[in-house]
């Protein structure tokens, strides 16, 4: 039995030493993750790393290291400040046009900040750092510089929600600037649309929307958007008005909430006119 | 009793490494370099024999991976894979024969291939991308490369023994 042993190993030990050796590697493969491996790796890694750096100092010239990591540093710092200046110049002239308006304003004006946003497609609301204790009420028109944001629908000491325009369940009364029609206007998730606009009605492309005044939430004209599309209904005697609105709604940060409170007597009326739609 | 050959085949792997790690990536084209350790490998294959072949590529994939960070065990596969290949080529009485610069050059040829091979499908293998395309990228082209290096330096081998 041993010398047949001896004799396989005589002919094949080649072959039982290479078997053996991959057999044990393909044990370590399975071994990358064991914590006595992982300790032995960075201790080899380690003290290898730290004699490379040695020699690669030698080779580089070291001042040149010095002002390349420098210079690296100087462009981040430089890169971040400039990345800042950016951010402030946008805020700046948010804020700027913020400021006309509320100098053109008569009415009261709670500034606030968009703390968080929901911009899903057809449930948009946003997040304002704004509420009871700055007293912000439901129904209050949510504004900037540009137009109509939304309407404040749920409120809590220091926060409110706002459903913005791109929410199917707000539908406001506007009307055209130029020709002084009026209709509803709503988000069909995809746009917004002027609905149930009679084809008699003088309405191009590129006229402005602005809010209605028969409108009890917000009593004066705000600027919503232009006219995009004029979408010819076949049936019927309604068209339907696609509606460019002048807000970003994904970029709208700061904000101002309108103080109004609407008069309930005027609510029942457009309540039961909206019912009737 | 060890032989002192065996010592020093063990003691010029980190030297080498550390040119491998240091200037080689400095002559990478178009991020293919050839492999310094591959040839030090094949040259004791060949004046050693298999069997020391094999070991000496097992002992220097398990410091090359467990060095530089690679996933342990595929370098030694490759490089047991790769030293007993070129131990094939281990003959007393063809030993200067074949380290004569194109035959040796042919060796570490056909070493690297496999070498680079197994590499590949530890550390590049993708199922969407071409096979023979990954094959030449990862295998043939490095295994060319190093053989070229191993070429220019055999031209340049002492004709009487170092050690």
């Amino acid at each position: 039995m041993i010398r047949f042993l001896v004799s396989i190993w005589q002919n094949f030990k080649e072959y039982i030493v290479l078997v053996i050796l991959l057999i044990i590697s393909l044990i370590l493969l399975s071994q990358n993750n064991s914590q006595g491996i992982q300790k032995v790796r960075s201790i080899a890694f380690g003290t290898f790393a730290s004699v490379t750096s040695v020699f690669t100092d030698i080779f580089n010239v070291s001042n040149l290291k010095n002002e390349n990591e420098n210079l690296r540093r100087t462009n981040a710092e430089l890169m971040l400040q400039l990345s800042r200046l950016r951010e402030y110049a946008i805020v700046n002239d948010e804020l700027k046009g913020l400021l006309n308006l509320k100098d053109s304003s008569n009415f009261p004006l709670i500034s606030a900040t968009v703390v968080s946003k929901s911009l899903t497609k057809s449930q948009g609301t946003i997040t304002l750092n704004a509420g009871k204790n700055q007293s912000v009420k439901v129904g209050m028109p949510v504004i900037t510089d540009k137009g109509i944001v939304g309407i404040i629908y749920s409120i809590s000491d220091n926060y409110s929600i706002a459903r913005t325009l791109t929410n199917v369940d707000l539908k406001i009364t506007v009307k055209n600037e130029r020709s002084r029609e009026n209709a509803i206007m709503k988000w069909n998730g995809d746009w917004l649309v002027m609905i149930n606009v009679p084809k008699t009605y003088d309405i191009k492309k590129g006229d402005r929307i602005v809010t209605s005044e028969i409108s009890s939430i917000i009593p004066f004209p705000l600027p919503v958007g232009v006219v995009y599309e004029i979408g010819n209904v076949e049936q019927g005697i309604f068209n339907e008005v696609k509606v460019q609105p002048f807000v970003d709604f994904q970029k709208v940060e700061n904000v101002f909430i309108l103080g109004l409170v609407k008069s309930k007597e005027i609510d029942q009326i457009e309540f039961n006119l909206l019912k009737s739609q | 009793m060890i032989k002192p050959q065996y010592i020093i085949s063990i003691i010029l792997f980190f030297p080498l490494l550390l040119i491998q790690t240091t200037i080689v990536p400095l002559l990478a084209i178009d991020t293919v370099i050839p492999d310094l350790i591959l040839i030090l490998l094949v040259y004791y294959s060949i004046t050693q024999g298999q069997i020391y072949g094999s070991v000496l590529g097992f002992v220097y994939g398990f410091l090359f991976d467990i060095i530089t960070g690679s996933l342990i065990g595929s370098s030694m596969i490759a490089k047991t894979l790769a030293g007993f290949t070129a131990g094939y080529f281990s003959s007393e009485n063809k030993q200067d024969q074949y380290l004569i610069s194109y035959n040796f050059a042919l060796i570490v040829l056909l070493s690297s291939l496999i070498d680079s091979t197994i590499n590949a499908f530890f550390s590049s293998l993708n199922f969407t991308s071409n096979i023979f395309m990954l094959f030449f990228q990862h295998a043939l082209l490095p295994a060319i490369y190093t053989a070229s290096i191993a070429l220019m330096g055999m031209i340049f081998y002492p004709k009487r023994k170092l050690f």
